[in-house]
């Protein structure tokens, strides 16, 4: 060992220091979660939890049975990397982290001029690629609409200066600053005003501008303040500020003599491009390796999506005075992060492959159940509603028929009146079935959807919705009519546990399927439709558990 | 799941008391705390203070309702009558009010800011509070976290308003969705309350219990807080299902119609008193198009008698069945009109000096409040702002206006306006 180390430092001098090794990542979560467990740590999962789980964090939707047996009768070593990798490679990843990106960064707001159908396919491309994450940040915050990612420009809505300032903290930087915009933030010490006024600073030159010829507006910059006055409103002195991210040194603008300020003139309607473009610099300085805080952010907030919780939480917390459950495990999985060049699938796997997220979300032994930050069992995490809507529609054997419906131009559907009760018909297109998912189930435009509360109005809709009802109708060969093919109940309930909770039944369950079909006898479709309805509305169903 | 309480929150009363409440729920249903029975009047028999807020978008005109001026160069062709209160004047227009005047108490100073209907109404119903960067919840959303349920089974916030219903998440700004309005669509629960016919009792009670058996096994070795969450929202959503008589106008008696009006105003305000009756904490009723630019004189005629009668019929009911010292009544818009006659026949809006009215829970009874000068176009003295409205309002509910805090990410939020007060003259 000790003639090869001076080998090691020698080339390590020569060249750049080698990627970390694939596994690395995943040794280093398991040892921390297991050094500061303080208890036991539940079991792995068995073949069909983490087979559900997989499907729902990568693909977005629950397996079909078919796929769910073919799994659990592989006894292949290698089985769970070999699906990891064919999911991450798959169409269906692409399109599941579209929205979980798309949600994220837009908060389910349509602002700005870009379509969005192009954003969507933007954020599409990036991810069938090998998806860079600090790469598709600069993308998104240099934006100006020029080029084959003008898409990306979705990212800054309208161009408002605070607007951007409290998304790009929040999101980039697990700060939510919105306090900081008037005076330092009240409980946490180190959120002062001039990080949200040199966050701000960055992106005050920022315009929207149309181009008289292709009449497309543009989000471009001008020639602004060098420097931004602000004010609390607790004192009457103001303070200045230059573009600074937090805890980095504050950029000085260039001073330019007059004429000399410009790279191009003005054009077509618009104005005449700075040689200095703050917003640019941000995009590079957020996004750079020295940095450090956006590479924690990013681990921070992927680890959370599929671990259920921040290492560092709430996720918009990210200060001293909010202790990280595992600092030693973020420094290392952001130093990583960087050293991977922003991988985003290199990380997504990493985690994945880890016995931690692979864990069972029973309790670990008889003991109580431990504190989340311990990570000792997996954590239960919401569906999102499009991750409800696609799996109940597996569930229930309707999916296939049901993405393939488009709007009749000459049938408007009225969503307000469909909740009221104004609106008899049922919506008959996938995007107003889609749309009725979200409104129910999904937050608000403009409120992030890090808390996730279940809803009286989303159980009223479970239980009572007439189009969901619908589905539990035997037709074209959906999981009600395929079940009434089957005689016994071990089969009927083989079949409908496969199909809706992605496991076998137990024996106790069986038992309780063949006597609801014995006493429901003269019923037995209707009695079908409630086993499945039950199971639908059963927290296990609506939990990624 | 990532929807954990914020440990760097402060730890206010008021906070305290809604975290102790079971997870929230999405719709303005936060806090059903208890597995309570479901009797009728809970509220009313633990005399638990109620509102019901009345309205009119868009701007009542003072001179033909509250504040009529006859013979002077505003008025207007109406005459004026005289109230059951001596020497206390309404418009001919409100001649049921008039009836029950000694009932009730009118503001007719207040002076508030905002001409413009856009920033107007949020700005009104938010109570105008010192900008502090955020969005302040309108009123029932804020009654509703600051005071929670009155009764546990039954959503704190009731809106009734034309055209669609549904949980209507804006008004509750910085509390978050969940303090937000269940709206009745001209009068109508959400669809989703009803069983679809298809379904018999019997058959839903079966399929609940094969739910919850469901539930029963998942939980058995886990027991986090996500299920007890979930399985919270279905005890709720049973619970409204059984409740949902309480939306049933069929229930209400035609004699009852007939005093309180047929159109939707009238409708609506009795269906609040059935609501108020039940037990909701707060209930707002919408009536919209009081925007009278343009021939004011032809609008008002038709439209303030359709909020006189059923007003007077409320407050009325409430003070036969001696709810009226419990429940607060409101009856306001988000300004007054023009004292001048436009070109139009119209007025325009006029936040300098307007009127609105108040009653029960500690109002004063038959009070007119405030001194108007040059013919009832300006106040005379310092009149009202929205703030000491909101200030009175929350003092009569038994809520320490000036003490209580919101808590908003670490921040603490005066929940009226830091420099207002109550409006003691309207206090009994």
């Amino acid at each position: 060992m000790r003639t090869t180390s001076l080998l090691a430092l020698t080339l390590s001098l020569a060249i750049p220091p080698l990627p970390a090794g694939d596994g690395q990542l995943t040794g280093i979560i398991d040892s921390h979660i297991a050094r500061r467990s303080g208890g036991s740590l539940s079991p792995v999962s068995d073949d069909a939890e983490f087979f559900r789980r997989i499907h729902l964090d990568l693909a977005g939707i629950i397996p079909t049975p078919g796929e769910t047996r073919k799994f659990l009768a592989d006894a292949s070593p290698g089985k769970r990397t070999a699906l990891i990798d064919r999911l991450l490679g798959s169409k269906d990843f692409s399109v599941h982290w579209t929205d979980l990106l798309s949600v994220e960064l837009l908060k389910r707001q349509n602002l700005g001029k870009v379509a969005p159908g192009e954003w969507q396919a933007f954020l599409r491309r990036c991810l069938e690629q090998k998806p860079h994450w600090n790469r598709i940040v600069h993308a998104m915050i240099a934006a100006t609409g020029t080029g084959p990612d003008r898409a990306a420009m979705k990212f800054l809505g309208t161009g408002g200066h605070h607007q951007m300032t409290r998304d790009i903290a929040m999101l980039f930087l697990g700060m939510d600053l919105e306090c900081a915009r008037c005076h330092d933030h009240p409980s946490v010490k180190t959120w002062g005003q001039d990080n949200y006024w040199g966050l701000y600073a960055y992106l005050s030159w920022t315009k929207a501008a149309t181009n008289s010829k292709d009449k497309k507006e543009y989000l471009v910059e001008v020639l602004g303040k060098n420097e931004i006055e602000y004010q609390s409103v607790f004192e009457s002195v103001s303070d200045t500020t230059g573009p600074q991210l937090p805890g980095l040194p504050e950029k000085t603008v260039p001073v330019l003599a007059k004429g000399e300020e410009f790279s191009s003139p003005a054009a077509n309607g618009l104005p005449p491009v700075p040689k200095f473009l703050p917003r640019k610099e941000l995009a590079a300085d957020l996004t750079s390796p020295k940095n450090l805080a956006f590479a924690r952010n990013s681990v921070n907030r992927f680890w959370a999506r599929l671990m259920g919780r921040g290492i560092i939480h709430p996720l918009d917390q990210v200060h001293p005075g909010n202790a990280p459950s595992h600092p030693q495990l973020l420094e290392k999985m952001a130093g990583l992060f960087i050293s991977r060049d922003y991988d985003l699938k290199w990380l997504l796997r990493s985690i994945i492959l880890s016995d931690s997220y692979q864990r069972s979300s029973s309790r670990p032994g008889k003991s109580a159940t431990p504190g989340p930050e311990s990570y000792r069992q997996a954590l239960p995490r919401a569906l999102t509603p499009e991750q409800l809507l696609h799996s109940v529609l597996r569930a229930t054997g309707n999916l296939e028929k049901t993405r393939k419906l488009k709007a009749d131009p000459a049938k408007k559907f009225d969503r307000k009146g469909y909740f009221t009760g104004t609106h008899q018909e049922l919506p008959e297109s996938y995007e107003e079935i889609r749309a009725v998912f979200i409104q129910t189930f999904g937050q608000p435009p403009g409120e992030p959807e890090t808390e996730f509360t279940p809803g009286l109005n989303q159980s009223l809709f479970l239980m009572n919705d007439r189009l969901l009802l619908s589905w539990l109708q035997p037709a074209d060969n959906n999981l009600v009519q395929r079940l009434g093919a089957f005689k016994t109940p071990a089969k009927i309930s083989e079949n409908l546990y496969l199909a809706v909770l992605t496991r076998l039944p137990t024996e106790a369950e069986t038992t309780d399927l063949g006597l609801y079909l014995e006493k429901n006898g003269d019923r037995r479709t209707a009695a079908l439709g409630e086993l499945v309805w039950a199971l639908i509305n059963s927290t296990e169903f609506r939990l990624n558990h | 799941m990532t929807g954990q309480n914020n440990p760097h929150a402060c730890l206010d009363p008021v906070h305290e008391m809604s975290r102790r409440r079971v997870l929230g729920v999405l719709g303005g249903l936060a806090g059903f705390g208890s597995l309570l029975n479901p009797t009728v009047s809970r509220a009313l028999e633990k005399k638990e203070k109620q509102v019901c807020l009345i309205w009119l978008d868009g701007g009542i005109s003072q001179y033909e309702s509250w504040h009529p001026r006859p013979g002077t160069r505003f008025a207007g062709p109406f005459r004026s009558i005289p109230t059951r209160v001596p020497g206390v004047h309404f418009s001919e227009l409100m001649q049921h009010t008039a009836r029950i005047a000694d009932k009730i108490s009118v503001i007719r100073t207040m002076e508030t800011k905002d001409p413009n209907h856009s920033t107007g109404v949020p700005r009104i119903q938010r109570g105008d509070p010192i900008d502090r960067g955020v969005v302040y919840p309108y009123l029932g959303s804020a009654v509703s976290k600051l005071l929670g349920p009155a009764d546990p089974a039954l959503p704190p916030y009731i809106w009734i308003k034309p055209g669609n219903g549904g949980f209507i998440h804006r008004e509750a700004g910085f509390l978050g969705a969940r303090h937000g309005a269940l709206a009745l669509g001209d009068g109508r629960p959400p669809v989703h309350i009803h069983r679809p016919s298809g379904i018999s009792a019997e058959n839903d009670t079966a399929r609940n219990a094969l739910r919850k058996k469901a539930n029963e096994r998942f939980r058995a070795n886990r027991g986090a807080a996500e299920i007890d969450a979930y399985e919270t929202s279905y005890e709720m959503a049973e619970r409204l299902m059984a409740r949902k008589e309480i939306f049933d106008e069929s229930a209400l008696s035609q004699k009852d119609r007939e005093r309180y009006g047929s159109h939707p105003l009238g409708r609506h305000i009795l269906q609040a008193r059935q609501l108020l009756e039940a037990g909701v904490r707060f209930i707002k009723v919408n009536s919209y198009h009081w925007d009278t630019h343009g021939d004011n004189f032809n609008m008002s005629q038709r439209l303030v008698p359709q909020v006189d009668r059923p007003f007077a019929a409320l407050v009325e009911d409430l003070d036969e069945r001696g709810m009226l010292d419990n429940v607060l009544v409101v009856l306001m818009s988000e300004f007054g009109r023009t004292p001048n006659i436009n070109s139009r026949m119209g007025r325009d809006h006029w936040p300098d000096c307007w009127s609105l009215a108040l009653a029960g829970c500690g109002i004063r009874q038959g009070a007119i409040i405030g001194e108007t000068a040059k013919d009832g176009a300006w106040v005379d003295g310092t009149g009202y702002d929205i703030g000491d409205l909101f200030h009175t309002i929350f003092t009569v509910l038994g809520i320490d206006s000036k003490r209580a805090r919101y808590e908003h990410k670490g921040q603490k939020l005066a929940i009226a306006h830091d420099k207002c007060k109550s409006i003691r003259e309207v206090m009994s």
